[in-house]
């Protein structure tokens, strides 16, 4: 437990001596990163061996204090969070491009990083709440570090953003009143299933829904996610839609009812697959590479919620992992797609799709990295989203009446293969290729592909996790 | 596990031109020497260890690799007979390839790019011939996929990018479909390694039904690259890739990875007599004597000579799933010696109508007259590739005609006779006004866009050397493939190796 809070500890610690010291912010956060990565890795390797351990801060016992809990999946996390951010700002460190250098970012990835890590190991409604609000504001404050023309996404991604956490607080204080208890375990023993509380629970999932940008609650993502500077969108779309996401989960596999558990997972199912076929579609379309990438989170977010459904309707705790694969190879893939779209456009001068002409000659590597981690995204393997993917379909395709459901994966499929083809076709267009407007920056290219060869790397030390999961839940 | 020589054997064969391949993409375009080094340090590397996994397996040993994958389903690569017949001739065309793709691509841009996806290509195909259990099959097929597109759209125009668009709209669409028969199969039984008479036998009562959406999903998949109608619209679009691409994809790639799939599919996932009791050779066999005659008839309605070709293949390739579907042991020696005769005079026609294009610029059927006097030794390849197509006595395509004929009449499916034959008919309609014209037709004061290649002078000279060795080399294998067929070392020979062991004869 010790590892997992230094994992915590450590960036947090270190966005405050950012605060006071802005001298070499880069190297000092990237040691922070690694660092914090190594204690995570220490905490994953204690949960393998031992179980689940509980932390009390400051030794007050839940209801009163706020409890720690280091599961499986926490741990999982802890790592996953770590690494991307220390890929990230080697990225932002590294790169000609990135427009990070001498901002705020520095300190504000260090806070994001912190409050994702406790958000992981909260338990606690009112706790998440915290982590939550903490989230956001970061994330808006990153935002904006790209410049006026990023102030509208991000004002409206602040207001969308406060009136969600007002409905989700909403919802705690409801449940809080009638159970006067908020610890996630101690609310499990003793909720009951009344109007009230379903009203509760719905608050909580709106206000949920519209921060993870769940489908029809995403219309904000897209232009946030693409105003904000590269290595900050890579961060947004990798973790930040997650931490939502992570208590989405939590509340409705621990406090709901069976009953209303299987209503609202047929809904819940029925959004993803609305999320995969309107998100794949909306990239399609759009003009802007960004948004391309953007909108590609808005579809794949459609697979945690068609497994989160699922998991709901049949009451089938298999499909957790699934989910959590999901997250896990969508996080390292759009790393890789976002650095890779960032460098390209940066250089290219433009931020059209159509400017990529010849892409797959001037910027070789940027373009492989686009390319490979949209082979993830499709679910081609062997690759960390061909795994999930299988994951999923397995309990779809054992019953002939779950049959229409992998049709929704299916079409998932087929709209993310194209709109990553439609990118990549494009790079090998030679008939009138765009000329970079200066040299291509090889070394951020590089580390641009880095997380995409992870992903694919994440084929093959899936079985373990897997079987890990399945052994001792998550 | 022990890692011994034989476990090793076959990731070795994949990697052998997996990394020259990587190490080509570093290389920068004016290091010719250095990649064309590399290159056939590759090749060779990989004949040889083919050759001596053929040794191996012929002494009675065993060539497993296997790494954790999924549950229930390793990364299997076997070296079996069925994926022998197919390394090996991966193996000896890619070489052929190799040398007459350096000599077409002579001076043009890129070739670093084109060498490097032409090696990921070769090793996706090697990798999926070794496939020793459905899922890593499936790995291989869709890589197969990504590497052949950079290959299609190398040129880069505007036709072949859209080439390109509608062969990833067909693969990515078949791939998909195979991905969702392979994981139905698997929720049912996990995915064990193929073994000949298959391993479904015991779901056959609870799981009907869904056994047979699986079959219908995988033969969908695979019948996209093998390209059954209506599932063929890409292959003749596909033919504005260069001519190296053109054979390859035609001779062993991609049209093949789909009709090695059915194979497998029918022989070491269902096993024939599964396939007979579900009632699923019959569709199967409908669908593939459409495509034999509707490829013909379409390829006579081409005036352009690739085209022509592309559709020829269509026509060509689904004789392997005839013979598979007759579900008899003489069709599937057939099926299974075709998967070798077609590659070999199908790659032979490809590099002659590389060779007409890029030394005289011919592109259309009109232009080819008198053309033997100027190239006679490309057109001698032509006319014996043309004539094995046809099936004329002792090519190779005789052979591959006469066991089907054969092995139609053992199941008594005696309509198939007639399928042959019609579509030898229409074989000789659109193959043999080329002959004649090649030959007996006078050649044009000017020849469309004629380029000094070689010295110029018909016979060794006639174009540059490096394009006429590959012709000359496919074409004497293919004359063996056929003279030799009763020896023991011909591909009919091992095919019926293999077909006594689906049978248990």
């Amino acid at each position: 437990m010790s590892a997992a809070l230094l994992s915590l500890t450590i960036p947090l610690a270190t966005a405050m001596l950012l605060l006071l010291f802005r001298t070499r912010a880069g190297t000092v956060v990237i040691v922070a990163n690694t660092a914090s990565l190594v204690a995570a890795m220490l905490a994953l390797d204690a949960v393998m061996t031992g179980a689940r351990e509980q932390l009390s801060l400051g030794n007050w016992d839940a209801p009163l204090g706020i409890r720690f809990e280091l599961g499986p999946l926490t741990a999982v996390l802890l790592v996953f969070t770590a690494l991307i951010h220390l890929l990230v700002t080697i990225y932002a460190q590294a790169s000609r491009h990135s427009k990070t250098r001498d901002t705020d970012f520095w300190p504000l990835s260090c806070l994001l990083h912190a409050s994702l890590a406790a958000l992981w190991l909260s338990r606690d409604l009112f706790n998440w709440y915290i982590t939550l609000e903490l989230l956001g504001l970061t994330a808006v404050a990153m935002i904006i570090i790209s410049g006026p023309r990023s102030h509208l996404p991000a004002l409206r991604y602040l207001l969308l953003s406060l009136a969600a956490s007002l409905c989700y607080l909403l919802g705690v204080a409801f449940l809080y009143g009638r159970y006067g208890v908020l610890d996630i375990r101690m609310l499990a023993e003793v909720v009951v299933d009344d109007p009230g509380t379903r009203l509760a629970m719905l608050l909580l999932t709106l206000g949920l829904m519209l921060k993870a940008a769940l489908w029809p609650l995403h219309q904000w993502l897209p232009a946030a996610h693409a105003a904000a500077p590269t290595a900050v969108s890579a961060l947004l779309s990798a973790l930040v839609v997650k931490g939502p996401l992570f208590i989405l989960w939590m509340v409705w596999s621990t406090l709901a009812e069976p009953g209303f558990a299987r209503q609202a997972g047929v809904l819940f199912a029925f959004a993803g697959i609305a999320a995969l076929v309107s998100g794949g579609w909306a990239a399609l379309r759009t003009p802007w590479l960004k948004v391309l990438v953007a909108y590609s989170t808005v579809a794949q977010l459609g697979y945690a919620l068609l497994a989160l459904g699922l998991l709901l309707y049949w009451q089938d705790p298999e499909m957790s992992i699934a989910l959590w694969l999901f997250v896990l190879a969508h996080g390292l893939a759009k790393v890789s797609m976002f650095l890779g779209a960032g460098e390209m456009q940066a250089t290219l001068g433009s931020r059209r799709v159509s400017a990529l002409k010849g892409a797959s000659q001037t910027m070789p590597l940027a373009m492989f990295a686009f390319a490979v981690a949209g082979g993830s995204l499709i679910g081609l393997p062997p690759s960390g989203g061909f795994i999930a993917k299988w994951v999923l379909l397995q309990p779809l395709l054992v019953e002939p009446s779950h049959w229409p459901w992998a049709l929704g994966v299916l079409l998932g499929t087929l709209a993310s293969a194209g709109y990553v083809f439609r990118v990549v076709t494009i790079a090998f267009n030679r008939a009138d290729p765009s000329s970079p407007g200066h040299d291509p920056d090889t070394a951020a290219q590089w580390l641009a592909m880095l997380p995409a060869l992870i992903v694919w790397a994440m084929a093959l030390l899936s079985e373990p996790l897997i079987l890990w999961f399945q052994e001792v839940g998550l | 596990m022990i890692t011994t020589w034989t476990t090793l054997l076959p990731p070795a064969i994949v990697l052998s031109s997996l990394l020259p391949g990587l190490l080509i993409f570093s290389l920068r375009e004016d290091q010719t020497r250095l990649r064309i080094g590399l290159n056939l340090f590759a090749v060779i590397l990989k004949l040889g260890l083919v050759g001596l996994m053929l040794r191996g397996v012929g002494q009675g040993l065993e060539f497993r690799f296997a790494l954790p994958f999924l549950p229930g389903g390793d990364l299997v690569l076997h070296g079996d007979a069925t994926s022998l017949q197919f390394v090996s001739l991966s193996a000896v065309l890619w070489l052929a390839t190799t040398v007459y793709a350096i000599g077409y691509l002579q001076d043009s841009p890129l070739q670093s790019r084109f060498f490097g996806y032409f090696s990921l290509c070769v090793s996706a195909t090697v990798g999926l011939a070794l496939a020793g259990n459905l899922v890593t099959f499936l790995l291989f097929y869709e890589l197969l996929t990504l590497a052949t597109f950079p290959l299609l759209v190398h040129r880069g125009t505007k036709k072949a990018l859209k080439a390109g668009r509608i062969y990833l709209a067909h693969t990515l669409g078949g791939g998909a479909l195979l991905l969702m028969g392979v994981a139905l199969l698997h929720s049912l039984t996990g995915s064990p390694e193929f073994q000949a008479g298959g391993y479904v036998e015991l779901l056959a009562d609870a799981h009907q039904p869904s056994l047979m959406v699986a079959f219908a999903l995988m033969i969908a998949g695979l019948g996209v690259k093998a390209a059954l109608i209506p599932l063929h619209g890409w292959l003749p679009e596909a033919m504005v890739a260069p001519a190296p691409v053109s054979a390859l994809l035609h001779a062993v790639a991609v049209v093949k990875a789909g009709a090695f799939g059915i194979i497998r599919v029918v022989y070491d996932v269902y096993g024939v007599d599964q396939v007979q009791a579900l009632g699923l050779a019959m569709p199967l066999l409908a669908v593939a004597a459409a495509t034999i005659i509707y490829g013909s008839l379409k390829a006579l309605q081409q005036q352009e000579l690739k085209k022509r070709l592309a559709y020829s293949t269509v026509s060509q390739v689904s004789y392997i799933t005839l013979g598979v579907a007759l579900v008899g042991p003489i069709a599937g020696v057939a099926a299974l010696a075709h998967l070798v005769h077609q590659g070999l005079m199908k790659v032979t026609l490809f590099y002659c109508a590389g060779n007409f294009a890029e030394t005289l610029g011919i592109h259309h059927i009109q232009e080819m007259n008198g053309v033997g006097r100027r190239m006679p030794l490309t057109m001698a390849a032509f006319t014996l590739g043309a004539l094995g197509m046809i099936g004329i006595p002792p090519t190779a395509g005789f052979i591959s005609k006469w066991y089907l004929g054969l092995g139609a009449l053992e199941v008594g499916q005696d309509w198939i006779l007639l399928i042959l034959v019609v579509s030898g008919l229409l074989n000789a309609a659109y193959f043999l006004p080329l002959i004649y014209r090649g030959w007996f037709c006078g050649p044009p004061r000017q020849w469309p866009d004629e380029r000094s290649l070689g010295s110029g002078l018909p016979g060794a000279g006639e174009t540059h050397w490096m394009l006429l060795a590959p012709v000359l080399f496919t074409t004497v294998l293919a004359l063996l493939a056929g003279l030799l067929a009763g020896s023991e070392v011909s591909p009919l020979a091992w095919s019926q190796l293999i077909i006594n062991r689906q049978f248990g004869l």
